[in-house]
């Protein structure tokens, strides 16, 4: 069945968590420095040049009512297409940085395909469905293995969901009609720091009707060994391979949401 | 034509057309849906302040947040800043009015109703609980099912058509009637940002209006397009974010010109780089119709797609960066006025900069990606919208006492706007600190739980600072000291060159603004004549060019007081109300059995209430249609205007050129959503329901009754009234043909092949509903003009337009308008 292959590890694979603390720091950083320049010498502006009650300046030319506006251009031009420049050079340096990296994220790291893991999650109302290639589905939770780059094909039975997990920083809609495609891979090292065990929330991220609050599940990577064993028992039986029975209904949704919740450390 | 009543009386307020009034019951009516949807966002935050909190379940909740966006978008933000453009864009034009004082009432009747149907929404079941964006197909009765669904799509389809009037009136008031002298380029900056903004509304409204009534067609018809596998959740994505991001401009724009103008005003400072920003201004309006798909990153749209609106969104945040440095750079050297309009245009230029900080966050795709639906999207358009908003709370302390005629008590209103402020950062930032959270989920990780407790209080905080506000305004109402005309030292704009409140006519005399500033020209009026421009010494001017246009001389009665009373828009929009209130519940009230001919089919009606609406509602708008169209009405031409870069169109004409601009793109909505679900199903794999040949009929039919349509012009310039008769009522005979056919056609394919709106025999249900609801909207857009043709072949007969064949010749366009619309759809649906 599938190879031990891991992906490769070291520079050339990231998670997509890494990606995006990355760039959301550098963002931060440069965002927080650019809006508290601009603030900081607005504020100082305004209380430099309030109206203190004393005499006008010598050049303060005092406008009228019902003056046509002048100054189209004015002495001020200059300055303010300097602080336009330098304001662009800073928002489309930063966009080509984080475009760079949106290729990487969109493609993902060269990996063996074979080794990769193809699962279908299905969104209803309200909860999740994923079928492994073996046939095999489960609902609530899915099992990935560690090393494995994981590629998810996203859709929808009812309406329109959105497929996400805010700790593994991806997200993909869930549409009717349509698939779109995310990717992810949490590394041995991370599961073993976790105990053997790497357990993630998935949450709906689009208003799908009144179980949308509910609508929980769960991403659970185990060890290779560990996730072959229990891939195996399954056996692609699709049968007997419902982790919940039946339930569409918002009843059910709730217990299995709540299990799922329980599971991840909060 | 009646006189208007006194401001003490109720009956002035339903009669008046007048721009001022209207400005003051669109202000007052947006401030009560921002109590209304304030309520409900404190029920938001209630059911927030613990993940476990069940105050609301959870389809209550979701219906709080739907009603919260909608009422907050659509009938706060919009309308308020629209009760100032009402009031003071004339006065800054230097116009009388509007230039359709009764358009203008109806718009505003029409978004009272519409806001009434809401509300009566809540009451059908529970209203929408699909969100603001209503995104398919959660927005179908599938899934949705209540009465009051329905109700609140409708209510909004309502409010859009009242808009479109809205539209069209302030495109043609800004582009025919400023005072002569004051180019386009010359005009103050709020009446520039309404001017932008209107633009933008008149085809990004037109095309939610298609969107709309695709649904509206989908809930109340039975149609299939939003259900459809074939692309039907993407299609609304794609429909409402083409309205969608525009939007944000339009509900902004406004509130910039209010920072542009207070920011002037409390500094004695001109605006630094003024040509820049307005440039800027235009660039965006445009630039806002090609960003669209930034909202939908994460559907199935390609890397190329994605990567070119990558581009876009970051150009649109360029003219922004311009126009914060110009807001910026304006108060150096000046002597800033620290009053409360200040403070709130100030307030809102930090909260704006903090808001587009974090936008450009969202423009990195991938950063985009994680924040997708969560609590930082809610926090940045609240920052945008609400922050940009604060500087139109800052204009109704700016333009109250010239309003009211009273000034306001300064030192409440510093403690609202500081009380404001904290709230509002205290409920926002917060979110931003939350921001894992995904959006419209009140079971959150309770990781998040002191935030969101944080927000909670903050909400009321904000909520409570608008009572002092109340309650400030009010008392200075009553017991304020007098304001006088001008009561800021820098201001320049016209409004404050008149008195508080300004007269009915707002004018002395003519304004003018030939001599490179405000001045009242006193026109000669011989008896009966048009008014002669005079210059000071009062020797008759020569020049003048373009602004003695022949074609207001020829229309404009000298002698006739100009009319500002009529019931007519009142009842005509309540006649629409009670007619969309039957359609909100006809799906369950009405089923048709088919059987095998129309004849034996069977109509069961279950409740008499919506049916008895609908006729009732139809009945009304047919009476009270005519009866405007009767009425005596007289909005007189502006005689000296500057009309740049319409000179020469008349009024009207130029009315009816921007509505068909809009309904172009109402149609192309359609025609889109047809091409757009077809290609999703395969282009080759659909062959016409229909048989060509009626549809060929059909064409020439048609285009016959556009050739007897001219003639009916040339008759009418003749002055001939027999074959202005002949001509008009061989188009109406044409125009029932048509429709005979259609409906033989229609008849045909629901009994002989089993074609319905909702069922296809013989292929994809979608491709009948496609079918039936596009050449449906051009049947209706053919029935509405015949109802038009034979009220005019009446008045004709009367002995109407042999003197002024105005109405012939704009009924003539709006006609060419549909045939040529039938030309698109022709080929469309009967040929591949």
């Amino acid at each position: 069945m599938i190879d031990p292959i891991i992906l490769q590890r070291g520079s050339d694979w990231r998670a997509q968590a890494e990606v995006f603390d990355e760039i959301f720091f550098v963002f931060l950083a440069l965002g927080t420095l650019v809006g508290t320049i601009v603030v900081a010498y607005t504020l100082w502006n305004v209380y430099k040049y309030r109206d203190d009650g004393g005499e006008p300046r010598e050049d303060f030319d005092a406008p009228t009512v019902g003056e046509l506006p002048t100054g189209q251009g004015g002495p001020k031009a200059k300055k303010l297409f300097l602080s336009f420049g330098l304001s662009a050079i800073v928002v489309i340096s930063l966009v080509v940085y984080a475009y760079g990296l949106l290729l990487y994220v969109e493609e993902g790291p060269d990996a063996n395909e074979e080794s990769d893991i193809e699962i279908l999650v299905t969104g209803y109302q309200f909860g999740w469905e994923y079928e492994y290639p073996n046939g095999h589905t489960t609902r609530g939770e899915l099992v990935v293995p560690a090393d494995h780059r994981v590629n998810l094909d996203v859709t929808s039975t009812d309406v329109w969901h959105n497929f996400g997990s805010s700790e593994l920083r991806i997200k993909s809609d869930a549409i009717p009609g349509e698939t779109s495609e995310v990717w992810f891979a949490v590394s041995s090292e991370t599961v073993e720091e976790q105990g053997g065990e790497a357990t993630y929330r998935v949450e709906c991220f689009e208003l799908c009707g009144q179980g949308h609050s509910a609508m929980k599940g769960q991403i659970t990577a185990l060890p290779q060994d560990e996730w072959e064993e229990w891939y195996e028992s399954t056996g692609g039986d699709s049968e007997n391979s419902s982790n919940v029975e039946g339930g569409v209904s918002v009843d059910d949704t709730a217990s299995v949401s709540h299990a799922a919740v329980g599971g991840v450390p909060a | 034509m009646s006189e208007l009543p006194p401001t003490t009386s109720v009956k002035r307020w339903l009669v008046t057309t007048n721009h001022k009034d209207i400005g003051i019951l669109y202000t007052i009516t947006a401030l009560f849906f921002l109590l209304f949807g304030g309520v409900l966002a404190l029920l938001i935050r209630v059911q927030l302040w613990d993940p476990a909190n069940q105050v609301l379940s959870g389809l209550a909740y979701n219906e709080a947040v739907t009603a919260h966006g909608l009422i907050m978008v659509f009938w706060f933000l919009s309308p308020f800043a629209f009760g100032f453009a009402n009031y003071f864009v004339p006065l800054q034009i230097g116009a009388d009015d509007l230039a359709f004082p009764r358009l203008n009432a109806v718009s505003y009747w029409l978004y009272l109703f519409s806001g009434v149907l809401l509300g009566i929404s809540f009451f059908q079941g529970g209203t929408l609980s699909a969100g603001w964006t209503m995104y398919a197909p959660l927005n179908v009765p599938m899934y949705t099912p209540s009465i009051g669904s329905t109700g609140a799509i409708l209510a909004l389809t309502m409010f859009i058509i009242g808009v479109t009037a809205s539209t069209v009136n302030f495109l043609t008031s800004i582009h025919h009637s400023r005072a002569e002298g004051m180019g386009i380029m010359d005009m103050p900056m709020f009446s520039w940002s309404i001017l932008a903004t209107v633009w933008m509304m008149l085809f990004a409204f037109a095309a939610l209006l298609g969107a709309l009534l695709i649904l509206g067609s989908d809930r109340v018809l039975g149609s299939v397009y939003f259900s459809a596998t074939e692309g039907g959740a993407l299609l609304w994505g794609h429909l409402w974010w083409f309205f969608g991001h525009p939007e944000v401009y339009i509900v902004f724009f406004p509130a910039l010109g209010a920072m542009l103008e207070l920011f002037q005003t409390f500094s004695g400072r001109r605006l630094v780089g003024r040509k820049w920003v307005i440039i800027s201004i235009c660039l965006i309006a445009v630039q806002s119709f090609l960003v669209w798909m930034h909202h939908m990153f994460l559907t199935t749209i390609n890397l190329e797609i994605k990567t070119l609106m990558m581009a876009t969104t970051i150009g649109i945040s360029l003219p922004f960066d311009l126009i914060v440095f110009s807001l910026i750079y304006t108060l150096i050297k000046g002597r800033i006025q620290f009053t409360t309009p200040f403070l709130f245009a100030f307030g809102a230029l930090l909260l704006f900069i903090l808001g587009g900080i974090t936008g450009v966050f969202l423009g990195a795709i991938v950063l985009d990606y994680e924040f997708r639906g969560t609590y930082w999207v809610v926090a940045h358009f609240h920052y945008v919208m609400f922050g940009g908003a604060t500087a139109l709370v800052g204009a109704i302390y700016y333009w109250f006492p010239k309003v009211t005629g009273k000034m306001y008590d300064e030192f409440l209103g510093k403690l609202h706007f500081a009380i404001f402020f904290l709230g509002f950062n205290a409920v926002y930032f917060s979110m931003f600190l939350a921001w894992e959270t995904p959006r419209r989920v009140f079971e959150y990780n309770p990781e998040f739980q002191i935030y969101h407790q944080f927000g909670t209080i903050g909400a009321f905080v904000l909520g409570f600072s608008f009572f002092i506000m109340f309650y400030n305004l009010g008392k200075s109402y009553v017991s304020g000291e007098s304001a006088g005309a001008n009561p800021w030292d820098y201001s320049r704009t016209a409004e404050w060159a008149v008195s508080s409140p300004p007269p009915l006519e707002n004018w002395p005399d003519r304004p003018s603004y030939a001599s490179g500033k405000l001045e009242f020209v006193k026109d000669y009026v011989p008896d009966g004549g048009p008014a002669v421009k005079t210059d000071e010494d009062g020797n008759v001017a020569t020049d003048g060019g373009d602004t003695h246009s022949s074609h207001i001389s020829r229309y404009a009665h000298w002698d006739k007081h100009p009319s500002h009373a009529s019931i007519w828009p009142f009842a005509l929009s309540l006649a629409l109300g009670v007619m969309l209130f039957g359609l909100s519940g006809f799906a369950n009230s009405v089923t048709v059995e088919l059987g095998e001919t129309a004849l034996q089919s069977d109509v069961v009606i279950s409740n008499l209430l919506y049916p008895t609406a609908i006729l009732a509602g139809i009945g009304g708008l047919l009476y009270t249609g005519v009866k405007w169209g009767t009425e005596d009405f007289y909005a007189p031409p502006t005689e000296f205007a500057e009309r740049w870069p319409f000179n020469g169109v008349e009024k009207v004409k130029l009315g009816m050129w921007f509505f068909l601009a809009s309904d172009v793109l109402v149609f192309g909505a359609l025609l889109s959503a047809a091409i757009f679900i077809r290609y999703n199903a395969g282009w080759m794999t659909w062959e016409p329901l229909t048989d060509p040949l009626p549809g060929l009929i059909n064409t020439f039919v048609l285009l016959t009754s556009s050739f007897t349509v001219i003639l009916a012009l040339v008759a009418a310039r003749r002055k001939s009234r027999q074959g202005l008769l002949a001509s008009l009522g061989s188009t109406i005979l044409l125009g029932f043909v048509f429709m005979a056919i259609k409906m033989w056609e229609w008849n045909h394919e629901v009994f002989d092949k089993g074609v319905t709106i909702s069922a296809n025999a013989h292929g994809d249900p979608i491709q009948a509903s496609i079918y039936y609801v596009t050449t449906g909207l051009h049947g209706i857009h053919v029935l509405l003009g015949l109802v038009v043709a034979i009220f005019l072949f009446v008045r004709t007969y009367q002995g109407h337009y042999l003197d002024d064949e105005r109405p012939i010749e704009y009924f003539g366009l709006y006609w060419h308008f549909v045939d040529i619309v039938w030309v698109f759809v022709f080929p469309l649906f009967y040929l591949f």
